[in-house]
């Protein structure tokens, strides 16, 4: 087989390649259903090969992508009309105290995280998967940085008491 | 950063779609690109519309044009999915 | 079955393509298919048509310029109505009738699951091209090309515009 492929100009292929793990991880962690997660990826990328002309550089296609991925995990969310709930009696124990490479305790945090109302969720989802800062998620999500701060230190708060509550052994059958 | 922030971390890391996903975006944007139901429809009724207040010569022309254009924009899909897909094999 | 079939013919259509082309036979797609579409057009055909393609349109003006050197097109395009209803002896059924002495392929690329299958052959007489054929399959659709006359397979996959697509460097052929 001879073919020689020459890059040129904004590289479509590239950008899945590059990207897909940030999409998908929005999408997954904010709707925590894999095949739906997909499913947005999908059509982020889709938005995205219409768009081409738009993207004027790498970082302008990184920051956009991220954008759509949001937007789209966020109106996927909405249709849905739910998310999952969990109490303290579905959780399972985890293996030992707070051991940092626990995957029970990844799985916990994930589906808690999950069962947090849309907004903090999603910016529970920014700063932890992304790393953005309270500046960069207020922009993002067109809000306040104040709210985002609050939303930040409510969801912790929650997140804390959870999972505080189940070490206690409220939960013990 | 405390303990929790840093179980959110590992927790929520970022992972790869499951495999074959970059194939399934080629073949979205060749499927969107190339509607190819809609394609049909669009030759047909063209090609019944396009003799409405013509003369004859002129009708040919213009059916003829169309069928030109059709073949040429299901070859150049073909092709420009052939190369989409080449691309992601080296990648 | 609803069976929903254009059939595009030019007017006393030749089964062999100017410059000893010889069309492919797909009859046993044909049978298998929902729908399908079958492009036929000689070289008196595209000259006649480039007379009315604009030149003030861009990709009326892109395709003008292609056609002008080539002798026939053919296309034939398969929809059906469930996944795997090609198989790979559908494809090697096609591939037969490309191995001559005048054919290479020059691509061929396959998924892991084949459910999606492109080839490109070209076709040279003497030292120049004189063709190419284009076979692509992915999922439910079936497609198939053959060019007979020199054409600019870059220029083809850009028709249009295709942002964010690399472009194609064929080798130069050396005669066999």
């Amino acid at each position: 087989m001879l073919v020689y492929l020459t890059k040129t100009g904004c590289d479509f292929e590239g950008l899945v390649h590059e990207h897909q793990a940030m999409v998908f991880s929005i999408a997954w962690h904010y709707l925590h259903d894999r095949a739906l997660a997909e499913e947005v990826a999908q059509e982020v990328f889709l938005s995205l090969h219409r768009n081409l002309g738009r993207i004027e550089s790498d970082a302008h296609a990184a920051a956009w992508i991220r954008k759509v991925a949001v937007q789209r995990a966020i109106d996927e969310g909405r249709k849905r009309l739910r998310r999952p709930q969990v109490t303290l009696e579905d959780i399972p124990e985890p293996a030992s105290g707070s051991s940092a490479s626990d995957p029970m305790l990844g799985s916990l945090l994930r589906r808690l995280v999950a069962s947090l109302p849309e907004t903090p969720r999603m910016i529970v989802v920014l700063r932890y998967q992304e790393d953005l800062d309270p500046a960069e998620i207020a922009e993002m999500l067109q809000m306040p940085v104040a709210t985002v701060k609050s939303h930040l230190q409510r969801s912790m708060a929650l997140l804390r008491e959870k999972l505080a509550r189940r070490s206690s052994g409220a939960g013990e059958r | 950063m405390d303990w929790l922030e840093e179980e959110l971390r590992r927790a929520l890391a970022r992972e790869d779609p499951p495999a074959g996903f970059e194939r399934r975006v080629r073949q979205a944007v060749a499927q969107r690109r190339f509607p190819a139901r809609q394609w049909l429809a669009a030759a047909a009724a063209l090609i019944l519309a396009v003799g409405a207040g013509t003369g004859y010569r002129e009708y040919r022309g213009r059916v003829a044009k169309e069928q030109v254009k059709l073949a040429m924009r299901l070859a150049a899909a073909s092709a420009n999915r052939i190369q989409t897909h080449v691309r992601g094999v080296l990648q | 079955m609803k069976r929903f079939i254009i059939l595009i013919c030019c007017a006393a259509a030749p089964l062999v393509m100017s410059g000893q082309q010889a069309k492919l036979n797909l009859d046993q797609l044909q049978a298998k298919a929902s729908e399908h579409l079958d492009l036929n057009l000689n070289a008196t055909t595209l000259q006649f048509a480039a007379k009315f393609l604009d030149a003030d349109d861009p990709e009326e003006a892109q395709i003008k310029k292609m056609v002008s050197g080539l002798e026939g097109i053919w296309v034939r395009h398969f929809v059906f109505k469930a996944s795997n209803s090609w198989t790979q002896a559908d494809l090697e059924a096609i591939r037969a009738q490309l191995r001559g002495p005048e054919w290479t392929k020059i691509v061929g690329v396959k998924s892991e699951d084949e459910d999606e299958t492109d080839e490109v052959y070209m076709r040279t007489v003497g030292n120049k091209m004189a063709g190419v054929a284009i076979l692509a399959a992915s999922g439910k659709e079936l497609t198939v090309v053959q060019i007979s006359g020199p054409i600019d397979l870059d220029a083809l996959a850009t028709l249009g515009g295709h942002m964010g697509v690399p472009k194609f460097k064929l080798p130069a052929q050396k005669p066999k």
